[in-house]
């Protein structure tokens, strides 16, 4: 039985993340009334994280420059607030979500977009100057410790660990980037691409490790050396983690949906009637893959929290798009689309010693992603290429232009 | 209100949802650019379907950011 009042508890949408922000102001833009409400474990409005690593770490930008909005945003468009709140459960019968500090909130549809947590290092528990870059508070924490001369260490060399080492070489900092594989990223982008990583970050100054595993560490209160497997040592100042994120669901565990990644379609639907999710916490569906794939891409919150408001107001969700992120370090441009996985030829165009070339990944003749380094402008053409489907891609990779293109494995 | 579209190049990553929302105001060359005119309502839902929030909407009249 629906009783009348309900319909008053409108849209519940948990985490103030991209995914959060755009869903609440394409309701509020497409004239939806009911009350709209942002519940957000931090204690800051809705921010913008990918400046975290780069102008915010660096002191170039404050909080007040990542913010998508000012307050007075939230006040005329009736989108309510709600900081330093954590959603710690979910009665999808009853349509409540449940908060830490013994309250619920009723929902007439609720947004599940809670985004995903860094994975931590128990060898690093407890140290201060030992932490993760997620947040704007670790990215004020990061700019205290960029004190030129002074030694930072990065655990990861994915994209968070590449931009957190160019930013803090162009403050001064010593930086020694501190890597498990033999080879960054080689898994997804290849291994000529995880070779020319290396070389450019050392290059820049940064001592990179591959193929080297923390092992222990040791201080008073803060970090003062790091211990690697096989013996080595390094003293440093600093310590920041990069070794991936897990979706931050774990509250969710009770209703039926999975805290490893919510399923979603491409409306944003889960299989819990009136519950969406959207953003890292969500696993979507891509068609091209057939599975439920989770991204961790900035792009992909941006469309799904768009995808949600618009189920949410009856409407059709847009074609699903090609997974596609970039990074910007030392003043390079890295952009990347499609599925790269599985690849078995890569084609190099440009040069990759002067910073400024395109990957093409084919598949079976097929293309099916590519990475371009300072090349914005080459990325519509490749994006279409492996957007056209299939049959008589050969030809079209050919016609793709790619002066210097050589089959490097 | 009549709504003029801009596109911050910079920040287009020629994913090309803004010519499929509205092929008479948008076209992909290198990135994203404005080749035309659409109603208010297709403008807007092309400035919302577009993931890197690469175009501004602005009121000719006012001046005003009309989006984002």
């Amino acid at each position: 039985m629906r009783r009348r009042g309900r319909a008053a508890c409108g849209v519940v949408i948990v985490g103030g993340g991209l995914a959060a922000q755009r869903c609440a102001e394409t309701l509020r833009r497409r004239g939806y009334e009911a009350p709209v409400r942002i519940v957000c474990a931090e204690a800051e409005a809705p921010y913008d994280r990918p400046p975290l690593s780069k102008d915010v770490a660096a002191g170039a930008a404050d909080s007040a420059a990542v913010r998508f909005q000012d307050a007075g945003w939230y006040a005329d468009n009736g989108v309510e607030l709600l900081l330093d709140r954590t959603a710690t459960g979910l009665d999808a019968t009853a349509r409540r979500l449940e908060l830490g500090d013994g309250g619920s909130l009723g929902y007439d549809e609720l947004v599940i977009a809670t985004g995903a947590a860094p994975r931590a290092l128990p060898v690093l528990a407890g140290y201060e100057n030992a932490f993760p870059l997620r947040t704007l508070g670790d990215a004020r924490r990061l700019r205290a410790e960029l004190c030129p001369g002074s030694h930072l260490a990065i655990v990861g060399a994915g994209f968070i660990g590449q931009e957190v080492a160019a930013t803090a070489r162009g403050r001064g900092v010593e930086v020694t980037l501190i890597e498990a594989l033999e080879l960054p990223l080689a898994g997804i982008l290849g291994a000529e691409v995880g070779r020319w990583i290396v070389n450019l970050h050392r290059d820049e100054g940064v001592r990179v490790l591959t193929g080297a595993r923390l092992e222990s560490a040791r201080g008073n209160g803060r970090v003062e050396e790091l211990r690697l497997d096989g013996g080595v040592t390094l003293g440093c100042d600093a310590v920041v983690v990069g070794i991936g994120v897990a979706p931050a669901a774990s509250w969710v565990a009770d209703s039926g949906l999975d805290p490893a990644g919510i399923a979603i379609d491409a409306s944003g639907r889960t299989k819990v009637s009136h519950v969406y999710a959207a953003g890292d916490v969500s696993r979507p569906f891509d068609p091209r893959l057939g599975e439920h794939v989770r991204t961790e891409h900035w792009d992909a919150a941006s469309r799904q929290g768009v995808a949600v408001a618009t189920a949410i107001l009856g409407g059709e969700p847009r074609p699903v798009a090609l997974p596609s992120f970039w990074s910007d370090q030392y003043g390079i441009r890295v952009q990347y689309v499609g599925h790269a996985a599985g690849a078995d030829e890569t084609w190099v165009s440009g040069d990759p010693d002067d910073r400024d070339f395109h990957v093409l990944y084919r598949r079976g003749g097929r293309p099916v992603a590519a990475l371009t380094i300072d090349r914005p402008r080459k990325l519509a053409a490749l994006r279409q290429l492996i957007e056209s489907d299939g049959a008589g891609n050969a030809a079209a990779a050919d016609r793709h232009e790619s002066p210097t293109k050589e089959m490097i494995r | 209100m009549t709504l003029i579209a801009t596109i911050d190049e910079g920040a287009c990553s020629a994913h090309g949802d803004c010519v499929s929302v509205a092929p008479g105001a948008f076209a992909l060359e290198e990135t994203a650019v404005v080749i035309g005119t659409a109603t208010d309502e297709e403008l807007i839902a092309a400035a919302e379907a577009c993931p890197a929030l690469a175009i501004t909407l602005t009121d000719a009249d006012t001046g005003a950011v009309a989006f984002p």
